[in-house]
């Protein structure tokens, strides 16, 4: 075996490996927290050690060194308990298979994102309602998305090049394959929400860099309106909830609309679209992440609407959900701005009617994250909760969100190594085929 | 229930409606406006009631703690502030003779309670943190005890808890809960703050004294009129459709509004006052205001725009049965009528509960879901949810109530020092018991035994002192004579005098004494230059005289300087507020003069001091000071005909300019002499001299007919005018007999009627702060909330006019000839006295001055450094000289949020000789009112000190007390986002209700009481027999001591001992040491 060909199958190793080995520690959920934030630190090094043979994906390795670190603040943020145990294996399990679809170029990537979407539509079973009906809308759009997975492996080029799209489609929410996603990031149990919200995106994204140049010009515009209408809706639903894991969602899915778009229209992806995605992504974490401290302190069950006045009392707490929500918002200096701007100079702007949906879809995301956050840290305190600020791990978790986004708007691109073009950078466009 | 008689007359109705709405406006405190702020009682209505269900009405009502949290006296408890042998005594009358056996511990019931105090057993327990505690010693016991609890804590079936929580419901609505709030918190709706929020901006508009650039048109129609008037033409106000024509179509008498929107919602004539307390209590604020506006009948803005809390809740019913309707009808099909949304809680239980939950935000998510789809699809599907949820969560509910009784057992037993494995060897019928023992003393009601138990321990630390303090002072002798004081010198009662009466008696041969600050002078007050009276006196009393300051007479030469330089001031005053609120000018004014204000601006924030010493001197340059005195005397009627004429020619000099554009210099005196005779008697032809005079001025005889015409209707000058403007004049000044009784009820009060030192200073008190809204709640209360100054220079005057020490000779108030009487008034803010009416001091007083004016800066300097180590921000202990640096520099900080902070910290009154607390340091808590019962054999004294000074004392107290324990609710909130609204009060932000009371930068200190919340203790020195007879006769005194609004306790004059006046209206002896009594 090559260097190229190995590297993947250790980055993807190390994680699962530490899954695997994190139930010799299952019957002590602290020694198996502290080990899983082990194995995503090492997951990073290896990231960063191996960086050199890897073949570099369109995006850079931004996302790749994301992964990991996504990984690690989602454990760091969730409290120590035995219901969170098989969360936190799942997450190291998902990091494996997320870096082995991104570094693979072959069957093995394939089979990796098969089993990641199957493990998905599985977890959700597992976790469904009677009373959520929606549930089902998730299970059957990750199954049906497993199915294409198959399809895009082992059909012929034109049924695998469609299976291929609709893969995208649901990894990287785009209106109606959304419901999948939106059920996810509501449905599944701890660590993992803040983890997929960066994980399928980016592994649809990915997938989408070999596939766009491709696309056929009479994909094009449906394809841009269901992104603009995906902006529209997304923001419209999230303005509509009350409940911050349905809000998030809503509003992650009109900012990955907008990056529908930037991709649709210039048919590639750039690497500030992986800038764009991974701040969007990962800011969106940040905020499910300040979600679970209060969810932490006062429920799982905890209606929004009960909880106000934390800046009193968790200051800590109130400013770094201050710091997440304006970049959720697009303001600078944090990575969501910046990589939208990077999409805005770098990509032909064909219509001033598409610009203008994009503006309102942002300018509602100002409205609803800062009213989400206005509710939490303003108004009556109510003393008949304990509050207490945040725990260290709490604090680390988000204070290390807000400053890989502040990163991702300030940093050069060569940090990231987006810039960076490895030898051994191939596409893998060659492997589909519209005809 | 019965509703309305509509056969009763609509006059009588009218009539019983009034008496109702001043019956439920009780639970709302008048609001007195902030430019002469009042200490009162926000519960002050509610006194007739006993002080524990007073407070719970406030919170019923208001939603008001009348208690700190239960965590702060903890805290307390911790520190050693609170002892534990007074939380057993106050604990005392709760405790039942039960005990039960804990392996071999015997536990007392009142063991439990003490642990549920000391311990917060009875705090929320449901506290998802600690589940995530993995780390927890005691999970497995508590899981253990929770299984043993299985079998005796049994919970009723969910319907029946669905019955109870609807019949819970139906009792509470309209007795504590409107129908708005039920709509809010059952159909999720936000009509309540909907409501408000157009409230407070017709309140906002109608009720501004000037504030506002643009003013509300049609005010003098009304409240009610003018919001009637101007609402049909608004579209659609809050959502309710078809609103023109329903406005339009309501009566014109706001109180038949009224009565219709009461029958429209169906409110029982039984709930009435109480759901209009209610409505009332939404925006406690505003309605106080308007509440104090509507008793303020010569007030100058109610008598143009007239408001009262009628008319308030006429225009607000009118929102309410609108909304509610709409809501009503719109989610459940029913009328917005009590009566309906009553049946609906009984009928549709099940479904309500569910509503109420989700509302609540108690459901699980799904569920909460569900209830929202099943309310959307308006689906009959609720009782399988109910079902459901039985199934589903109450059995999770009932698993973590029975954990979190375990864990209230594991902490009982932690605290009693038993091991908690004990527990799990004891009957679950015993484990019941202790858990039902906990559960029986809510949280709720820890309050007022913290409370006991707090004023205890001050209580009793500062009676023993009290108590060492008489056996050490000197005994009662009858006309002992002491070697005479240097001076002697009278300060108001206020607690910031305390450590300056301290330190200027530590200076040398001083003597001081303690009165209400406005020293018996009733006045109102207009100072020199100004057009607004100030009322110099305390909130429950009314003066019948008023005083002008006015300028020396040999000063008269500077007055045209003065008067048009000020002039000139107030000219470029308004002319640079008009040109900032012009709509078009800003814009210029920016770019042309705004780098100007850069030079206040930084002069203000980064060299205070320096820039305030050039803006005083700046301001002397330009307008010198001029020396004034006061209308002390009455006039005499030639003197009133005198300066009635003056004015008057003052307003034809006026009209003439107005009217024909003659300058005043153009006018004669003999013209406008010969015009106001004529418009005071003149009928008939004019005389020739006038016809020749207003010929040369170029008045024709029609037009000098027409102009006379003109100054008796605009410009008043007419008979009945003068008659009035006559007695006006004649308010002004006090008869010789007035002043009389004056001084000598005032140096008897305080106890000043011999041995008179050389001087006698009357020192009146102020404060001075830079952008502070609340500046006058550091001013005198006594006052009226304004500065004492023109109160003790009224008295000096009094007592040194020789008729009036003459006539008080023979009343047996012997003043020494050499003895002068001088006014002054300490800045309270930066402890330095100003001395007044110097020139009036005789020559042969130049070294008591000196000697004076040295003493109190040095007691000014010792105040300072003293008040410097209670400041939060100062962390050292700071040099005199620099203490008085520090002070000068609050005082001029535009930033400083605490810039005294001396009168937080309130506890105690005591009424009695100096001598009783002149050794003891009392940290500036106490209100000191100097007494001798033996000047007072009739004990006329006594009675006006506990009915007029104690009152002000008490209102003092219970603003600093409830401000305290609910900052929001009946304090004013934090500083930072106060915004100045109708030059009358605050509201946080730019809409909000008007804060009441005192700011939390005031009362707390970051997130614990600067001012310790305690009820006031008033320590008479007087013996029992008298100040029963007192109580007895004045309902006021019996609702404070009977109703334990205030502590009293009687300090028996002859024989030293202590004794406190108990509730039943009997004396117990307190024992020294330990306090009870």
């Amino acid at each position: 075996m090559t260097g190229v060909m190995t590297t993947p199958l250790l980055l993807a190793a190390v994680p699962i490996m530490g899954a695997v080995l994190g139930f010799v520690v299952w019957s002590q959920p602290d020694k198996l927290k502290i080990w899983s934030v082990f194995v995503t630190v090492l997951s990073l090094l290896a990231v960063i050690g191996t960086s050199e043979q890897l073949t570099v994906p369109t995006g850079g390795l931004l996302l790749l060194y994301l992964f990991p670190l996504a990984a690690c603040v989602s454990l760091l943020g969730q409290p120590v308990h035995q219901e969170h145990r098989l969360a936190w294996v799942m997450t190291l399990l998902f990091l494996g298979l997320g870096l082995g679809v991104l570094t693979s170029q072959n069957v093995v990537g394939q089979i990796a994102l098969v089993v990641l979407l199957g493990l998905i539509t599985f977890i959700l079973y597992r976790h469904r309602n009677s009373l959520w009906s929606a549930s089902w809308w998730g299970i059957g759009t990750y199954g049906f998305g497993t199915l294409c997975a198959v399809l895009a492996t082992i059909a012929d080029p034109f049924v695998s090049s469609v299976a291929s799209l609709l893969v995208c489609a649901i990894l990287l929410p785009l209106v109606p394959f959304h419901g999948g996603y939106v059920i996810a990031l509501t449905r599944l149990p701890g660590s993992l929400p803040s983890f997929i919200v960066l994980l399928l995106p980016a592994i649809g994204l990915h997938g989408l860099a070999a596939l766009m140049p491709t696309v056929p010009d009479v994909m094009i515009l449906p394809l841009t309106i269901l992104a603009l209408v995906g902006a529209l809706y997304g923001a419209a639903k999230a303005l509509a909830q009350s409940r911050v894991p349905l809000l998030l969602a809503y509003s992650s899915l009109s900012f990955f609309s907008i990056l529908w778009w930037f991709v649709v229209i210039s048919q590639t992806v750039i690497p500030q679209t992986a800038v764009f995605l991974g701040a969007v992504a990962l800011v969106t974490s940040g905020l499910l992440l300040a979600w679970q401290v209060v969810r932490t302190r006062y429920g799982d069950d905890v209606d929004p609407r009960t909880i106000s006045g934390l800046a009193g009392t968790m200051p800590q707490f109130a400013v770094l959900l201050t710091l997440l929500a304006l970049a959720a918002m697009g303001m600078p200096p944090f990575g969501v701005f910046a990589g939208f701007m990077g999409m805005l100079f770098t990509s032909p702007l064909t219509s001033s009617a598409a610009l203008l949906i994009i503006v309102i879809a942002w300018l509602a995301a100002s409205w609803y994250i800062l009213d989400m956050a206005q509710r939490l840290l303003f108004g009556q305190q109510r003393s008949d909760l304990r509050h207490e600020d945040l725990r260290r791990s709490e604090f680390a978790s988000l204070l290390m969100v807000v400053l890989i986004a502040i990163a991702l708007g300030v940093a050069p691109d060569s940090l990231f190594g987006i810039e960076h073009q490895s030898p051994h950078i191939v596409t893998i466009m060659e492997s589909v085929s519209w005809n | 229930m019965e509703l309305t008689d509509n056969s009763v007359d609509i006059a009588t109705r009218r009539m019983e409606l009034r008496g109702e709405i001043s019956l439920a406006s009780a639970v709302i405190a008048q609001y007195w406006p902030m430019r002469t702020f009042v200490h009162h009682n926000p519960l002050h209505s509610l006194e007739y009631l006993p002080f524990e269900e007073a407070v719970r009405r406030g919170k019923r009502f208001l939603g008001g703690n009348g208690y700190l949290p239960s965590h702060l006296y903890r805290g307390y408890l911790g520190s050693g502030r609170i002892q534990l042998q007074h939380l057993d005594a106050a604990l005392t009358p709760l405790v039942h003779d039960k005990h039960l056996t804990i392996g071999s511990r015997r536990i007392s019931h009142s063991e439990v309670l003490r642990a549920c105090l000391t311990e917060g057993l009875c705090t929320p327990i449901e506290e998802p943190l600690d589940a995530q505690s993995y780390h927890d010693p005691y999970h497995q016991l508590v899981e253990s005890l929770a299984g043993r609890l299985a079998s005796a804590l049994t919970f009723p079936d969910v319907r029946d808890k669905v019955q109870a929580v609807a019949r819970q419901d139906q009792a509470a609505l309209g007795r504590s809960m409107t129908l708005p709030h039920w709509c809010d918190q059952t159909l999720d709706t936000q009509i309540v703050s909907q409501i408000n929020s157009d409230l407070i901006k017709w309140c906002e508009a109608f009720l501004d004294e000037g504030y506002a650039t643009w003013s509300m048109p049609g005010r003098e129609k009304g409240f009610y009129g003018s919001w009637k008037a101007l609402a049909a033409q608004e579209w659609s106000p809050c959502g309710i459709a078809d609103s023109r024509r329903k406005i339009s179509r309501l009566p014109d008498n706001p109180e038949d509004a009224v009565l219709e929107s009461l029958d429209a919602l169906a409110i029982p004539m039984q709930l009435r006052q109480d759901y209009l307390s209610l409505q009332l209590a939404a925006l406690p604020g505003w309605a106080g205001f308007i509440k104090w506006r509507a008793e303020q009948q010569e007030y100058v803005w109610q008598q143009a725009y007239p408001v009262d809390l009628v008319q308030y809740l006429a225009i607000r019913l009118w929102y309410v049965r609108e909304l509610v309707q709409k809501s009503c009808h719109e989610e459940l099909g029913i009328d917005g009528q009590y009566q309906a949304v009553t049946t609906y809680m009984q009928s549709q239980s099940g479904e309500y509960f569910l509503r109420r939950e989700r509302v609540a935000g108690r459901l699980p998510a799904a569920y909460a879901t569900e209830v929202d789809r099943l309310c959307r699809q308006k689906r009959n599907g609720w009782e399988g949810l109910i079902d459901r949820y039985r199934t589903d969560v109450v059995p999770r509910q009932e698993r973590a109530a029975r954990q979190g009784a375990a864990k209230r057992l594991g902490s009982l037993a932690l605290a009693l020092k038993i091991d908690p494995a004990a527990l799990l060897d004891s009957s679950p019928t015993d484990l019941k018991q202790l858990v039902d023992w906990i559960e029986a003393f809510p949280e709720s009601d820890h309050g007022p035994v913290w409370l006991k138990a707090f004023e205890a321990g001050y209580q009793e630390q500062l009676l023993g002192k009290l108590a060492r303090a008489w056996a050490k002072a000197p005994a009662l002798v009858e006309n002992q004579v002491f070697a005479r004081h240097h001076s002697q010198s009278v300060f108001c009662i206020d607690v910031r005098s305390e450590p300056f009466r301290r330190h200027l008696e530590s200076t040398g041969l001083n003597e001081t004494y303690g009165f209400a600050g406005f020293f018996a002078v009733l006045i109102r007050y207009r100072a020199w230059g100004k057009e607004q009276d100030t009322e110099q006196f305390p909130a429950i009393v009314r003066a019948k005289n008023e005083v002008h300051e006015i300028p020396r007479s040999y000063l008269e030469h500077m007055l045209p300087k003065h008067e048009s330089r000020t002039k000139m001031v107030h000219v470029g005053h308004t002319l640079l507020h008009d040109l900032k609120e012009n709509a078009v000018t800003p814009y210029v004014m920016v770019e042309s003069v705004g780098w100007f204000f850069s030079f206040q601006m930084f002069g203000k924030t980064l060299l205070p001091r320096l820039y305030h010493r050039w803006n005083a001197w700046t301001q002397r340059i330009f307008i010198p000071l001029i020396s004034t005195t006061l209308t002390v005397d009455k006039l005499t009627p030639a003197e009133t005909d005198e300066m009635l004429a003056a004015e008057q020619q003052i307003a034809v000099r006026k009209a003439l300019q107005e009217r024909t554009g003659l300058r005043r210099w153009q006018v004669p005196t003999e013209m406008a002499e010969a015009l106001r005779q004529r418009a005071l008697n003149g009928e008939g032809e004019p005389e020739p001299s006038l016809i020749e005079a207003a010929k040369n001025a170029g008045f024709s005889t029609e037009a000098l007919t027409t102009f006379v015409d003109t100054l008796r209707q605009r410009y008043e000058i007419n008979q009945r005018a003068a008659s009035r403007q006559k007695e006006w004049i004649a308010r002004t000044g006090f008869t010789l007999e007035e002043q009389i009784l004056t001084v000598s009820t005032a140096l008897r009060m305080m106890g000043l009627t011999r041995n008179f030192a050389r001087l006698v200073l009357l020192c009146g008190h102020g404060s001075s702060s830079d952008n502070n809204p609340f500046e006058s709640a550091l001013d005198c209360g006594a006052c009226g909330g304004n500065e004492g100054k023109p109160n003790a220079r009224v008295l000096a005057m009094m007592a040194n006019n020789w008729k009036v020490r003459e006539r008080l000779a023979q009343n047996g108030i012997e003043i020494p000839s050499d003895t002068h009487f001088l006014a002054g008034q300490v800045n309270t803010t930066t402890d330095d006295v100003q001395l007044f009416d110097l020139e009036d001091v005789p020559p042969t007083h130049r070294a008591d001055i000196a000697r004076l004016l040295e003493d109190l800066e040095e007691a000014g300097r010792l105040t300072s450094q003293e008040r410097c180590s209670r400041f939060p921000d100062v962390t050292a202990t700071l040099l005199a000289h620099k203490a008085v640096s520090h002070v000068l520099q609050r005082s001029v900080d535009w930033s400083q949020v605490r810039p005294e902070w001396g009168l937080s910290g309130n506890t105690v009154f005591i009424i009695g000789r100096r001598d009783l607390t002149k050794a003891l340091d009392l940290q500036g808590r106490i209100f000191l009112h100097s007494y001798d019962y033996r000047d007072d054999p009739s004990n006329g004294l006594l009675e006006v000190l506990l009915t007029a000074p104690q009152v002000v004392a008490q209102w003092i107290n219970m603003e600093h007390y409830f401000s305290t324990t609910d900052n929001e609710v009946y304090g004013s909130g934090t500083k930072i986002y106060h915004n100045v609204v109708g030059r009358f009060g605050v509201m946080s932000g730019p809409w909000s209700d008007l804060r009441l009371g005192l700011s939390t930068q005031t009362v707390m200190n970051g997130d614990v009481p600067y001012h310790e919340p305690m009820r006031l203790l008033t320590v008479v020195e007087a013996p029992r027999e008298r100040i029963k007879k007192l109580i007895a006769r004045h309902e006021v005194l019996k609702h404070y001591y009977h109703n334990e609004w205030v502590h009293l306790v009687a300090l028996e004059p002859e024989e030293g001992i202590l004794y406190r006046y108990r509730p039943t209206g009997e004396w117990a002896r307190i024992d020294e040491g330990t306090g009870a009594g």
